[in-house]
C-alpha cells in the first residue's frame, strides 16, 4: 500500500474539459489566463472555452496578452477585458483592436500594478493592495480597479487596487502529478503562481503527468502546490502556438498566419470575415481532440521543429 | 532590408545600431536598469554596455535578473531571451521595483510629444470610444520608480512626434514645469533616441530639443519629420558614430543574427 492509496486524483481527461468549464464558469464571469504574451498560454483550454460557446466573458491575465485573447474575441466569447498590454509584439492584435474601435467590447484601462496588485490582494485574502507608484498617467484617471486612499499611518495620499478574484483560472505548465502539484520547467512563470492563489477554481494543462514520487523528490521545484489546483489535464503541446519552454518553442509562423487573416478581416477585405471564421472552424471547432488539432497545424513535422528550436536555445 | 534612412547613411551601420550604441554609452557601471517588451534596441544597449565599460551593470526587468541571451529577439520577455539568467522571479517583482527603484528604463510610443509624454493607448476619439486603439502598456510605474528614462523609437515621423499626445500612457514632463511639479513627479526622460537624431529636454522649459543628428541626416530632415516646434540650439553635433570595436561587439556577441541590421 502506497502513501497515496485512496487519494483522489485531480487528473481529468481531454474529453472532460468541456464539462469542467461549464460547471465552473458561466457566461459573463471573470476568466483568468496564465502565461505571458507568447509563452505558457493554455491554448488547448482556451479553444475548449470557444467550443463550449461561453459568451460575454470578462478576461484578465498576467500583464501581457496576445494571441489567445485575440482568438477569444474573434470567436465572440468576450465582453470586457482587464488587460494592461494586448499585442503580438511585432504587430498589434487585430481582433482586439477591431472590437474596441467598433465598441463591441470594453477594454478597461488598467496597468500591470493594478492587475498584479489585485491578484496579490486576493491571494492574501485582503480587499485591496496599496500602491504608491502612480503619478501623471491618464491610466490612473480611467482605471476602474483603483481608488485614491490616505495612508492611516502617515496621511500620505496613495492608491488602493481592488482584489481580483477570477471565477476560473486556466494555466499551462510543463509537468504535474495527478494530485495537481504543478512544476514549471520554464525559466519564466510570470503571474501563474499568483493567479492560482487568487482564483475560485484553477484548471492547469501540462505537457506531461509525472509520478508523484518525482514531485516529492524535488519539492523546491513545485511551482504551484496541489492545494491551489482543482484539476489537471495532460495535453501534449497544449500551449501551441505559444511556447512551453524548454519543451517546445513559439510557433511564430502560425501566429503570423492567424494575424494576417484577422487583420484582413479587420480591414474589411473581401472574404476577410469568412476566412477568419474558416480559421476558427479549422483549428478550433473541428478538432475536438488534441491529435486532430496538431494535425491541423502541421502535425509531427512541425512539432518536431518547435521541439528542436527549444532544445537549441 | 535597408530602410530609406539607412540608405542616406554613408557609413556601414544601421540607425538601429546607432541607437543601441548611443544608449549603451550613456549607461554607467554599477547601475540597475530594465527594458520592457519588444525592446531589442534597449536590450542591445544594456548588453553592449556590460561588455564594453559596465561589467557591474545589472539588468533586472520585472521578473528576471541579469539575463545572458545568445541573440536578440523581437520580444525579450520569454525564455528564448531569458532562459539563461541569474535569477528567475515572478511579477511580484513589480512591487520590489516600486520599493528600491531603478536607475533607468526605456519607453516607446505610438505618439511622443514635445514634453516627452508617451501614448500607447489610443489615437483619436476617447479611451472609451477610440478611432484607433493601441496595445496599451503593462507597467506605467517607471515614471515614478526609475530615476531616468530613455524614449527609444524606430519611427521618427510627424504622425509619431506630435505636439500633444491624445492620451498619456506614461508621463514625461506633462505640460511643462508647472504641471510636472504639481503632479509630484521627480524623474523624467533624459534622451529621445530615434533613427534620425538624439533629442534632450531644455532644463527651463522641459521641451524637447535637438541634441545631435546621425551621420547623413540634416537638421532640416529632423524638423521636417517632427510634428511640433522642436527646439534647435545654435550648434547641433553629429552623433558620434559607432567605433569599430562597438560594432564588432554588437555584431559578434550581442546581435549575431543581425536583428538590428534588418
Amino acid at each position: 500500500m502506497s502513501i497515496t492509496t485512496g487519494r483522489k486524483t485531480k487528473r481529468i481527461s481531454f474529453n472532460e474539459i468541456g464539462t469542467f468549464l461549464t460547471n465552473t464558469i458561466d457566461d459573463g464571469e471573470l476568466l483568468a489566463i496564465g502565461g505571458l504574451f507568447k509563452q505558457g498560454r493554455p491554448l488547448a483550454l482556451v479553444r475548449e472555452v470557444i467550443r463550449q460557446r461561453l459568451k460575454a466573458l470578462k478576461i484578465i491575465s498576467s500583464p501581457g496578452s496576445g494571441f489567445d485573447v485575440d482568438l477569444l474575441i474573434a470567436a465572440g466569447c468576450v465582453a470586457e477585458t482587464f488587460l494592461p498590454a494586448v499585442t503580438l509584439e511585432t504587430q498589434m492584435c487585430p481582433s482586439f483592436r477591431r472590437a474596441v474601435e467598433a465598441g463591441t467590447i470594453t477594454a478597461h484601462c488598467v496597468d500591470a500594478l493594478s492587475v498584479v496588485g489585485g491578484f496579490l490582494a486576493a491571494a492574501n485574502g485582503v480587499p485591496f493592495q496599496p500602491v504608491a507608484a502612480w503619478k501623471g498617467s491618464d491610466v490612473i484617471k480611467h482605471n476602474p480597479l483603483i481608488k485614491e486612499i490616505t495612508c492611516p499611518f502617515t496621511g500620505e495620499k496613495l492608491f488602493a487596487t481592488k482584489a481580483i478574484r477570477p471565477k476560473l483560472a486556466l494555466l499551462h505548465a510543463q509537468e504535474a502529478d495527478e494530485f495537481g502539484n504543478i512544476r514549471h520547467l520554464s525559466t519564466m512563470t510570470y503571474a501563474d503562481q499568483l493567479i492560482a492563489r487568487s482564483a475560485d477554481t484553477v484548471l492547469v494543462s501540462v505537457d506531461r503527468i509525472v509520478p508523484s514520487e518525482d514531485i516529492i523528490s524535488r519539492p523546491r521545484e513545485t511551482s504551484i502546490p496541489c492545494i491551489y489546483v482543482d484539476a489537471v489535464v495532460e495535453i501534449p503541446f497544449g500551449a501551441h502556438p505559444t511556447g512551453s519552454f524548454p519543451n517546445y518553442s513559439i510557433d511564430e509562423d502560425h501566429i503570423d498566419a492567424y494575424a494576417a487573416c484577422a487583420d484582413a478581416a479587420r480591414k474589411g477585405a473581401p472574404d476577410g470575415d469568412r476566412d477568419l471564421q474558416a480559421y476558427i472552424k479549422q483549428h478550433v471547432i473541428a478538432p475536438t481532440d488534441q491529435e486532430s488539432y496538431l494535425a491541423s497545424v502541421g502535425g509531427t513535422i512541425r512539432m518536431d521543429e518547435l521541439v528542436a528550436e527549444a532544445q537549441a536555445l | 532590408m535597408m530602410t530609406s534612412s539607412t540608405i542616406r547613411n554613408s557609413q556601414d551601420y544601421t540607425p538601429a545600431e546607432m541607437q543601441a550604441v548611443f544608449l549603451s554609452r550613456d549607461l554607467t557601471d554599477g547601475e540597475l536598469g530594465a527594458a520592457g517588451a519588444s525592446a531589442a534596441i534597449p536590450m542591445a544597449a544594456m548588453l553592449l554596455a556590460r561588455l564594453k565599460h559596465a561589467p557591474n551593470l545589472s539588468i533586472a526587468g520585472e521578473m528576471f535578473v541579469n539575463p545572458y541571451p545568445k541573440q536578440l529577439w523581437s520580444s525579450m520577455l520569454d525564455d528564448r531571451a531569458l532562459g539563461a539568467c541569474e535569477a528567475a522571479e515572478t511579477f511580484l517583482e513589480l512591487f520590489a521595483h516600486s520599493h528600491r527603484g531603478l536607475d533607468f528604463f526605456f519607453h516607446n510610443g505610438m505618439q511622443i510629444d514635445q514634453y516627452g509624454n508617451i501614448n500607447l493607448h489610443h489615437i483619436g476619439g476617447t479611451i472609451d470610444a477610440p478611432i484607433m486603439r493601441g496595445p496599451g502598456a503593462a507597467n506605467i510605474s517607471y515614471a515614478v520608480t526609475s530615476r531616468r528614462f530613455y524614449i527609444c523609437t524606430s519611427v521618427h515621423t510627424k504622425r509619431t512626434f506630435v505636439p500633444k499626445v491624445d492620451f498619456i500612457t506614461s508621463p514625461g514632463y506633462l505640460q511643462g514645469p508647472e504641471s510636472y511639479h504639481a503632479a509630484g513627479l521627480k524623474y523624467g526622460p533624459k534622451y529621445c533616441v530615434t533613427p534620425l537624431a538624439i533629442m534632450d529636454f531644455a532644463p527651463q522649459t522641459l521641451r524637447m530639443r535637438l541634441k545631435s543628428v546621425h551621420e547623413g541626416v540634416s537638421v532640416d530632415d529632423v524638423i521636417r519629420q517632427t510634428g511640433f516646434d522642436l527646439q534647435i540650439p545654435e550648434h547641433v553635433d553629429i552623433t558620434e558614430p559607432p567605433t569599430a570595436d562597438e560594432l564588432r561587439l554588437l555584431r559578434d556577441v550581442v546581435d549575431p543574427k543581425g536583428l538590428l541590421l534588418s
